[in-house]
Formats: structure tokens, C-alpha cells, sequence
């Protein structure tokens, strides 16, 4: 297969095409990232270059191009339970920190509510593995009321995480065997994950450099892994706007390899057995 | 020898036996079993990389014998062969997590091209594993580094607003301040928090 070469001109109309539409800060020194990933496109629309598919985007009033281009470039990398270590603070600190916290304010509700947004949640399997998790962990939801929000830039990650149905090879990325026959079912080649862990999540298509205050608030704020794509400027936007919705008390997680210093100084790093995830300071 | 160990199960031993002779002819290292229930002691036993069964056996079925070594393990590709009539029955296995499904009398050839893809496809997703891992090695080196700075970075944050603070406590002499604040940097009390 051999992918179109993209122009220096084409890079500049797309990079700023990409970032208008989607706020994906795409480095005009990776043209192989733009060709792998629209070079399909031309195909598909019978397209002989990367201006013409610019124009063809500019033109569509429906957006069907802008979205499949916007699905084309954010398809990023996903699997179950990413970084171990992150999972682990989560279920032996994060959570039982907030229910111990919850509970102790007001004994008298009937629940302890907790709400978790995954903030890029691309095909869903970050969701998932917050979902399984919690059921693990807390055995009978009912005493919990659980608002579980996936959100991504992608229609079509959006769609595939409410399918909740994975390949054998996103399976075996990441899902230990006992919780694979727990929580899926065999569809065909594929796993499909189960109406009661599917029923904890809600997705939606989300840009996050557009205010998100609607939304509500949350507890914690799973966002790993996506302000990387972003410049500078707009990273410091984001996590402004994700410590105006979240709790006093809230948690913030960020990728393993991303780092807050110098981007929003309202969090605090806070350090468990191996892993950081932020807190507001002053918070609690 | 071939890199896939395969469980062919069958009721009918003369099926069982054409078989077997086949894939051994081509290096395939081949286990039997003459009905359902010894399938199932023999993936109770070792994994498979691929389960070749009759779908139509009396006491433990084919569908029985996916389900087994599907529960043993997800990477085990499932065969199911299948007499023509039986086609509806040989959708439903597909729809329980079959890789394929073949007619009998099975045309070894076709069983061949199906196993050589199924080894290719294993080998493709095996070096995406090593690349998989190697990237998670870098990646948690990463992280340790990126989180002792991230950690570092906010002590030495927290020690300078308690610097600035003595140094622009005005109930303090300009001598005392420094001196303090000497104190305060030598006897770091955010160090290790």
C-alpha cells in the first residue's frame, strides 16, 4: 500500500484545518502522521491530494468529512486498564479516600454518590476498566450512585465504546483472563461486555477545548493522555476548566507520562506507593 | 515441526484418524480425543493454540468443547466441523466465539490454508507484544522519572512560598528574616513529604 506524500503546503492548510476543528496540535514536522492517517480518506473519497480533501471538508455542510477526519487523526492508543499502577491507586486509595469522605458528610443519605468522568475516553475501554473496577471493589452498587461519563472528540470512538464490543487483540491487551469471564461474552470472534457493567457508563461526543461547565461536577476526572495533543496554551485552558468541575476534594488523574508543573497550579501532585494523581490545593 | 499444538476431537475414528495423519504429515503437533468428554480433560490439561472438533457428538458437543476451551483460554482458536446439515448450528458456534467452520468431509487443503493463517496472524500479533512491552518498559521508566520530578518540583514550590513568606515577615528584623530563612532551606521540613 502506498500512501500519498503530502505537501508543505497541504501540511500548513491541514495542521491548522485539524486544530480549528479539533484543537489537535499536530506538529508541521510529522507529515507520516497526517498521510498514514488521512491517506485513507483520499480513497475513500476518490481524492487525488490533501487540498482537495481540505476543500472537500470546508465545503461539507453536514460535516461528515470534518468528522471523519477528526476520527482519522484522534484514533489514538487505547487498552484495558492502562497502567497498572494508575488502576491500583484508584482502587485502594482513590476510592475509598472519597466514600470514607461522603460518607462521613452526610450519613443520612441513602447513597454515596460518585461521579467520574474519563475525560478522552476514545473506544471505551478506559470507562470499562473504571467500571469493572468499582463493581469489584464495591460489590453492591445500590448502595452507590454511580454517574460514570465517558467522553471523546471521535463520533466513531463514541459509538464503539456504546457497543462495548472489542476484538480478541483489544481484549488481550490489558484484560486479565478471570475478569474477561466475569464481565464479557463471546460475540462472534469478539467479547462483548456485559448489560450490567455497560449500563454503569454514559458517552458522549465532547471537544474539550469547548467549555464543558454543563457537564456538572465530578469527583474524580480521569484525563490521561489527550493534552498532550494539545499546545500549551490550550493545555493550561483544560485543566483550568477541569478544576472548576471538580470537588473540593476531587482527584484528578493524568496520563503516567504527563505532568502538570508549569501548566495549572491549582493542582497538587499527590504521591501513593508508585503512582501521583492531583488533588486542588487547599482542597482538603 | 510447526509452532501450533492442536486438539483434534472426533467421534468418528476413521474422520479422527484421516485427520491426524494429515496434520502430522505437515508437522503439526496433534493431540486427539474420541468424544467431548475427553476434550475436555485434555484442555483441562494443556492449552491449545487451535481446537479442531466434530460440532455433532453425543453426550459433550462441539459447542461444548468451544465453550471449555474458550474458558481455558481466549487465544484459543476453535474449529468446528460440521456435517452440511447442520450449517444453522455452525452460525450459532461462529456467534459463540468459532474461528471457522469447515464441511465434512473435511478437504485438508482448505484446513491447511486456515491453519497457516492462523499462525501468521499469532506471529504478527506476537511481535506486536515484544514492541507492546518494550514500549511499556520505556514508558514506566517515564513515568517513575516524570512523577520524582512532578513530586520535586512542588516541595521545592512549597519551600520557596515558605522562604518568601519569612523573608517578607516586616514583625522581623531584615537580620532575623534571612537567618530564618537560611534555617528554614538547611532544615527543609518539606524534604521527603
Amino acid at each position: 500500500m502506498t500512501t500519498q506524500k503530502i505537501t508543505a503546503d497541504e501540511i500548513e492548510l491541514l495542521t491548522k484545518y485539524i486544530y480549528d476543528v479539533s484543537g489537535i496540535a499536530i506538529e508541521k514536522t510529522k507529515s507520516y502522521l497526517l498521510e498514514t492517517r488521512l491517506g485513507p480518506l483520499l480513497d475513500e473519497f476518490g481524492l487525488d491530494s490533501y487540498r482537495a480533501l481540505h476543500e472537500k471538508a470546508k465545503g461539507d455542510f453536514r460535516k461528515s468529512v470534518e468528522t471523519k477526519i477528526i476520527d482519522a487523526i484522534s484514533t489514538n492508543e487505547t487498552l484495558f486498564f492502562r497502567d497498572r499502577d494508575t488502576f491500583e491507586v484508584f482502587r485502594n486509595k482513590i476510592i475509598p479516600d472519597l466514600i470514607d469522605a461522603r460518607s462521613g458528610r452526610a450519613p443520612a443519605l441513602p447513597s454515596v454518590p460518585i461521579r467520574i468522568w474519563s475525560a478522552a475516553c476514545s473506544t471505551g475501554q478506559e470507562v470499562y476498566s473504571i467500571a469493572i473496577t468499582l463493581k469489584e471493589l464495591l460489590v453492591d452498587l445500590k448502595k452507590y450512585r454511580i454517574k460514570l461519563l465517558g467522553t471523546d472528540i471521535s463520533d466513531a470512538a463514541v459509538s464503539r465504546a456504546s457497543y462495548g464490543i472489542y476484538s480478541k487483540f483489544e481484549i488481550e491487551r490489558g484484560m486479565p483472563q478471570p475478569l474477561l469471564q466475569k464481565y464479557f461474552s463471546p460475540v462472534g470472534a469478539n467479547w462483548k461486555i456485559n448489560d450490567e457493567i455497560r449500563a454503569m457508563a454514559t458517552f458522549q461526543r465532547l471537544n474539550l477545548l469547548a467549555p464543558f461547565g454543563a457537564l456538572g461536577r465530578f469527583d474524580i476526572v480521569f484525563c490521561r493522555n489527550v493534552a498532550v495533543y494539545f499546545n500549551p496554551e490550550d493545555r493550561k485552558v483544560l485543566f483550568n476548566r477541569i478544576a472548576d468541575i471538580l470537588e473540593p476534594d476531587g482527584v484528578l488523574i493524568i496520563g503516567a507520562t504527563e505532568s502538570l508543573t508549569g501548566v495549572c497550579p491549582r493542582f497538587e501532585p499527590k504521591h501513593h506507593i508508585r503512582s501521583i494523581f492531583y488533588q486542588l490545593k487547599g482542597g482538603r | 515441526m510447526k509452532s501450533l499444538n492442536i486438539l483434534l476431537v472426533d467421534d468418528d475414528p476413521t474422520a479422527l484418524l484421516v485427520l491426524e495423519k494429515g496434520l502430522s504429515l505437515q508437522e503439526y503437533p496433534v493431540t486427539t480425543a474420541a468424544d467431548g468428554e475427553e476434550a475436555l480433560g485434555r484442555i483441562a490439561g494443556e492449552s491449545f493454540d487451535v481446537v479442531i472438533t466434530d460440532l455433532m457428538m453425543p453426550g459433550i458437543d462441539g459447542i461444548g468443547v468451544l465453550k471449555a476451551a474458550k474458558a481455558r483460554s481466549a487465544r484459543t482458536e476453535v474449529l468446528l466441523l460440521t456435517a452440511s446439515q447442520s450449517l444453522k448450528s455452525a452460525v450459532d458456534a461462529m456467534k459463540n466465539g468459532a474461528s471457522d467452520y469447515l464441511q465434512k468431509p473435511v478437504d485438508l487443503g482448505e484446513l491447511l490454508i486456515i491453519l497457516e493463517k492462523i499462525e501468521s496472524f499469532r506471529n504478527m500479533a506476537a511481535s506486536a507484544e515484544e514492541l507492546r512491552e518494550a514500549m511499556d518498559v520505556t514508558e514506566h521508566n517515564a513515568q517513575e522519572t516524570i512523577g520524582r520530578l512532578e513530586m520535586e518540583v512542588a516541595r521545592l514550590a512549597s519551600l520557596l512560598e515558605q522562604i518568601r513568606e519569612i523573608l517578607s515577615d516586616e514583625t522581623l528584623e531584615a537580620g532575623k528574616r534571612v537567618e530564618k530563612a537560611l534555617h528554614c532551606a538547611s532544615n527543609d521540613s518539606t524534604r521527603g513529604g
